[in-house]
């Protein structure tokens, strides 16, 4: 976090800049009142008064597609299915879901905890790193970095039980990663 | 809302002011599937956050998408940092959500500088609706003036205009804007302060433009 204290240019703004703060809270509480008219404040510039205006109202409030919501929402489903509490050699009904969009190449290290994705730097960093990494084979399907949650348990499950059968020869399903602790 | 509560153990009696989202989380982080509430609560805001940056719809459900799978993802090192300063009705969880959004757009922008610029004016389909029908030359002056106002935001600096779209559509406080940009509140006031100077100036030059023409 950067110092509370402005200085320069900032410091003489910083007075003006309380004013059209507390100008937006009250524009902000009338929009959310439902009330018509703005709020008076003679101490901003009218100006200023206007163009927050303008902006309340330019700036609709946007709402994604129900179907949008409702594919994300299964997808996100089935990320918590693979990732909850799974008891060791349960077996997770396998739903192949398209993704409308590519995998994330970054899910696996957030999933694994060594990426931090409210980390601004961290995130960079791995963006770029990602540009120059080459694809990579996962169970026998070819990823460009991209690596499906399904491959990731599997291939968590197969170093743990390596003279097991695998899970991609059993027809219905896939073995649960999470929490298996060497029992089958 | 957030609360108080006091601790009876024998310790400290420390006042803790909650996450609004706390109980929400706690129920996520025992059981992944319940996260899908917590998704449902912020998909509206983290969408339009996204579609105000991006100006493109498949760009912004692709970043809304990313954005809630490695909050998913993150959920079990999440950690509540709410304040005191920070208000009733702050909520670190979404300060912790947008942080994660922030850098899913930065990259998608990124990437968009390499493709022509998309019009928001069309990506929102002129979800200007704020014209009165019964009102054609008003109507069309609020337009005109709603896609001045939106152009005039798209092209403020990257942190001026993160902070105007968190500010007016997703309605944060001050503070939560400052957690979501890793500024002071005190650096976050200005910066809107000077985004709507500049939208105003955009706007009173487009109010002379169409005075000289009529």
């Amino acid at each position: 976090m950067t110092s509370p204290y402005l200085s320069g240019p900032d410091a003489l703004a910083g007075v003006d800049a309380l004013v059209t703060d507390r100008y937006l809270d009250a524009l902000l509480a009338a929009a959310e009142r439902g009330a018509s008219a703005t709020p008076a404040d003679t101490a901003l510039d009218e100006d200023l008064r206007d163009a927050s205006d303008v902006i309340r109202r330019s700036l609709v409030r946007v709402h994604p597609s129900f179907r949008f919501e409702e594919r994300l929402a299964g997808r996100l489903a089935d990320m918590a299915q693979e990732s909850g509490p799974a008891r060791a050699g349960s077996v997770i009904a396998f739903r192949p879901r398209e993704a409308a969009v590519p995998a994330d190449p970054l899910l696996v290290a957030i999933l694994e905890g060594t990426l931090d994705p409210a980390d601004a730097d961290a995130v960079a960093r791995a963006e770029g790193a990602r540009s120059l990494t080459r694809p990579l084979i996962v169970g026998g399907a070819l990823t460009s970095a991209a690596i499906s949650l399904v491959g990731v348990a599997l291939v968590a499950w197969r170093a743990s039980h390596a003279s097991t059968r695998t899970a991609r020869e059993r027809p219905d399903g896939v073995l649960a990663a999470n929490g298996a602790g060497g029992h089958a | 809302m957030a609360r108080a509560v006091f601790g009876r153990s024998e310790h400290a009696t420390p006042v803790v002011v909650l996450d609004r989202d706390r109980r929400l989380v706690e129920t996520a982080r025992r059981d992944p599937a319940q996260f899908d509430a917590l998704y449902r609560k912020y998909l509206p805001q983290v969408y339009a956050f996204a579609l105000y940056e991006l100006a493109n719809h498949h760009a912004a459900e692709d970043a809304t998408e990313r954005t809630f799978l490695r909050a998913l993802a993150a959920l079990p090192r999440f950690r509540e940092q709410a304040r005191p300063e920070d208000g009733p009705e702050a909520s670190t969880f979404r300060v912790w959500l947008f942080r994660i959004a922030r850098n899913v757009i930065a990259n998608e922008r990124r990437t968009q500088r390499r493709q022509p610029a998309a019009s928001l004016d069309a990506a929102l389909g002129a979800g200007l609706s704020i014209a009165d029908a019964t009102d054609v030359e008003g109507g069309a002056v609020l337009r005109d003036e709603a896609a001045t106002a939106l152009r005039a935001v798209r092209a403020l600096p990257d942190d001026r205009r993160r902070a105007v779209l968190l500010r007016f559509v997703d309605e944060m406080s001050t503070a939560e804007i400052a957690g979501v940009l890793g500024k002071s509140e005190g650096a976050v006031r200005v910066l809107i302060h000077r985004a709507l100077g500049s939208v105003a100036r955009e706007l009173g030059a487009s109010a002379g433009r169409r005075g000289g023409h009529s």
